[in-house]
């Protein structure tokens, strides 16, 4: 690994890492508008130009200057002072200074540079070129040219990321103007990141649209939940309400990208579906007469009918909770789980982030099955109930009934989910579960990399976490599975089920830990790689 | 803890009489004076009022375009600004404007406004003033408090304060004699520099 030096300290990085992202190892901040760690590179915004010292002929870009040894730049002499201030005073040259008006502002490139690098006296004697403002491209977006910076980044996201290439920059100098191709709308399902890599306020959401003022907003670090990607995102929430939901890089699972349905999930937190009450046969009551009655049906069924269905949509430590709940307090109850969607999931599917399957935790029951064998599927769950075998079932998040349709009639079904489906009609006792968004948990992706998602609004309605339900239902059928909180469910987890093996919550962190494969030799040591911060 | 505080008296003044006499002569001065003399800095409020300085931070109002629309962008600045989080501002967007983000409502709790005027301050489109010299912001309700778009965008126009609007809406509550077409208030003005 080559050995750079910057402003005299020396860092060694890989090969081919530039010195944008070098810096950004020993906390030198380079100022950039155009590099973006997934995109190709550019060089032509030129805010990121540094002295070269030694090993080079500068200054030059440091988003293309490639670690090599005896490479020596400067970020801190006055003439990069003066080259970004000379560079900050020839974009904001037409800029319109919208910010009142800007969804960007408080996170606008140009704002914070310009406190930072630029700080110079207006010398434009002449008007400014004006373009054309609130451009309605896409279902998602609005496009302000005259805001645009021409950094590209949107172009080459068509061109490199979607493979759609609607974006251009048209015209040359002052009057360069970012726009669509005629009769062209940008339609794909990657919209919203056309606003996220946009460093200043040209391309905008048009969902997020002067709903809020940015600094008002909190993130809290989680994960999509739409499908079995498990995107990192950001939820963007203030006064328990949430208002965005932003994508988060991570190199292992979405670099920095994600899709525009995941983006409202959050949508779904209020929606009219939402089981926001417990209810006993239909009708809706508190929770704890719910319990009750359930804990009663449980305790009232004839030994070997009861069976539990594990949930492909609900977390890791709800899971973990129903599976001990069946070990421990329901002596005997044979655990079943389900693989693929609920009837009417939503059914958009490519190669670049979306999955056919649209749970989020498929692979973290797969896990649990792995490690009991005696976990039936979803066909041995259909056949116990055609013969009969299974009176009682108590069912996490998972329309076992949308799937089974009339087989099922005569089962008494106890059920524990966030949304009305199918099951949710026909249950006798419902619990009301809180959304991805409202708990802390974790989740297994397609790719077995177990990530957090922590909480950002309180449950909506009387819902709570599943396994807080799960751990409550436990406590009154006389063995609680342990879960007094999600971390000490998931170290119980952790030290039960292999797969999950010396995992806690602070060692996933922000970007997670893949599942630790089977066979012990083949481990991994991923472990010990370290978090990457998700770029600007 | 209570601290003594010392102070040297004359014989005189230990007799107390001599001080009383001074103050009823000092009283009786101005009484005389005011007799024959029409200078009293007190004005007979609410019969007459003072014309307040130019400066002085009264009830916010909304200032408008020519074409009457509010100056306002719903920028935020002023809400984020101000000390006492008693402005609330809903922003939508105007199809036709090329201002694009306009507020489609606006509120300040006067209960909880500290008339700091930091609101004005921080305004970029010089849409909030506190000009407007009225000072009497009362009301009956706790709800007429918070003061809305369309009270403060007609603000100038009225210029009454919400009592009398409120008499005016509930007569039957008024006071005997209140008329509100009635414009009981003699403005002072204060060229003697009180
Ligand atoms: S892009 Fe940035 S600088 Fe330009 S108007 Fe928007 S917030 Fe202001
Ligand atoms: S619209 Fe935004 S991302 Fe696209 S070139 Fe302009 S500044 Fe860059
Ligand atoms: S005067 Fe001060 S306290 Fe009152 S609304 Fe304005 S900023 Fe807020
Ligand atoms: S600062 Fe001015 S323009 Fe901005 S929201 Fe307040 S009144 Fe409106
Ligand atoms: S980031 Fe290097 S030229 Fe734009």
């Amino acid at each position: 690994m080559p050995t750079v030096k910057i402003n005299g300290i020396e860092v060694e990085v890989p090969a081919g890492t530039n010195m944008i992202e070098a810096a950004a190892k020993i906390g030198i901040e380079i100022p950039h508008y155009c590099y973006h760690p997934h995109l190709t590179v550019a060089g032509n915004c030129r805010m990121c130009l540094c002295d070269v010292e030694a090993g080079g002929r500068g200054p030059d870009i440091a988003c293309n200057m490639q670690a090599r040894d005896g490479l020596a730049i400067r970020t801190d002499t006055p003439r990069v002072k003066q080259m970004r201030k000379s560079v900050m005073e020839f974009l904001l040259k037409n800029h319109p200074l919208d910010c009142p008006i800007c969804d960007q502002s408080g996170e606008c490139r140009l704002q914070d540079y310009y406190m930072d690098y630029g700080q110079y006296e207006s010398r434009l004697a002449d008007p400014k070129v004006t373009k054309h403002k609130r451009q309605d491209i896409g279902d998602h977006l609005v496009l302000d040219a005259e805001r645009c910076v021409a950094c590209s980044r949107c172009v080459r996201f068509g061109d490199q990321i979607t493979g759609t290439g609607e974006l251009r920059l048209f015209n040359r100098t002052d009057h360069t103007e970012i726009g669509i191709f005629p009769g062209v709308r940008i339609d794909h399902d990657y919209q919203g990141n056309l606003a996220d890599i946009c460093p200043v306020g040209a391309i905008t959401s048009k969902d997020f649209r002067f709903q809020k003022r940015v600094w008002y907003l909190t993130d809290t670090d989680s994960i999509c939940t739409a499908c079995a990607t498990g995107c990192d995102i950001k939820v963007c929430h203030e006064r328990n309400q949430v208002f965005r939901i932003k994508p988060r890089r991570n190199d292992a699972v979405n670099q920095s990208w994600m899709c525009d349905h995941g983006r409202m999930i959050w949508q779904d937190l209020t929606s009219l579906g939402r089981l926001l009450q417990a209810r006993v046969e239909g009708q809706v009551g508190n929770t704890d007469a719910a319990m009750q009655t359930a804990v009663e049906t449980l305790q009232g069924a004839e030994p070997g009918t009861v069976g539990v269905v594990l949930g492909t949509q609900a977390s890791n430590e709800a899971n973990w909770a129903l599976w001990r709940l069946a070990k421990d307090a329901l002596k005997g109850a044979s655990v079943f789980w389900c693989q693929g969607n609920d009837p009417g999931a939503w059914d958009r599917v490519d190669d670049l982030l979306i999955d056919a399957d649209k749970n989020p935790n498929t692979e973290g029951v797969r896990a649990l099955t792995r490690h009991d064998a005696s976990i039936g599927d979803g066909a041995d769950l259909a056949h116990a109930v055609r013969e009969g075998n299974l009176k009682t079932l108590l069912v996490l998040q998972d329309d076992v009934l949308g799937r089974l349709g009339d087989a099922a009639d005569g089962v008494a079904v106890l059920y524990i989910g966030t949304h009305r489906n199918g099951t949710v009609d026909k249950a006798a006792v419902v619990l009301p579960a809180a959304h991805t968004v409202e708990q802390d948990a974790t989740y297994t992706n397609r790719r077995g990399q177990v990530q957090r998602v922590r909480r950002a609004v309180h449950p909506a309605g009387d819902s709570r976490p599943a396994w807080q339900l799960l751990d409550r239902l436990g406590a009154s059928l006389g063995k609680a599975p342990g879960a007094s909180t999600a971390a000490i469910a998931f170290k119980k987890l952790s030290a039960q089920v292999p797969a999950f093996a010396d995992m806690t919550y602070r060692a996933l962190g922000t970007q997670g830990l893949p599942l630790v494969a089977p066979q012990p030799e083949a481990q991994t040591d991923q472990a010990s790689q370290e978090h990457h911060e998700p770029a600007k | 803890m209570t601290l003594p505080v010392q102070r040297p008296r004359s014989f005189l003044e230990r007799l107390f009489i001599p001080e009383i006499l001074r103050g009823l002569y000092i009283t009786l001065q101005h009484g005389l004076h005011n007799l024959f003399h029409q200078d009293q800095p007190t004005v007979e409020y609410p019969d007459m009022r003072r014309v307040m300085p130019d400066r002085y931070k009264g009830a916010h109002r909304l200032t408008t375009r020519p074409d009457g629309k509010v100056k306002c962008v719903a920028c935020m600045c002023c809400a984020q600004v101000c000390p006492a989080r008693c402005i609330t501002i809903e922003a939508g967007e105007d199809a036709d404007e090329p201002i694009e983000k306009y507020p489609v409502q606006f509120q300040i709790d006067m209960l909880r406004c500290i008339y700091c005027g930091y609101c004005v301050e921080a305004c970029p489109k010089d849409a909030i003033r506190m000009d407007t010299g009225i000072y009497e912001i009362n009301s009956f309700t706790r709800q007429d408090m918070i003061h809305d778009k369309a009270y403060m965008t007609d603000l100038m126009d009225g210029k009454k304060p919400l009592a009398e609007k409120f008499y005016r809406d509930q007569p039957d509550q008024a006071p005997a004699g209140f008329d509100g077409t009635q414009d009981r208030v003699v403005s002072v003005d204060d060229s003697r520099g009180l």
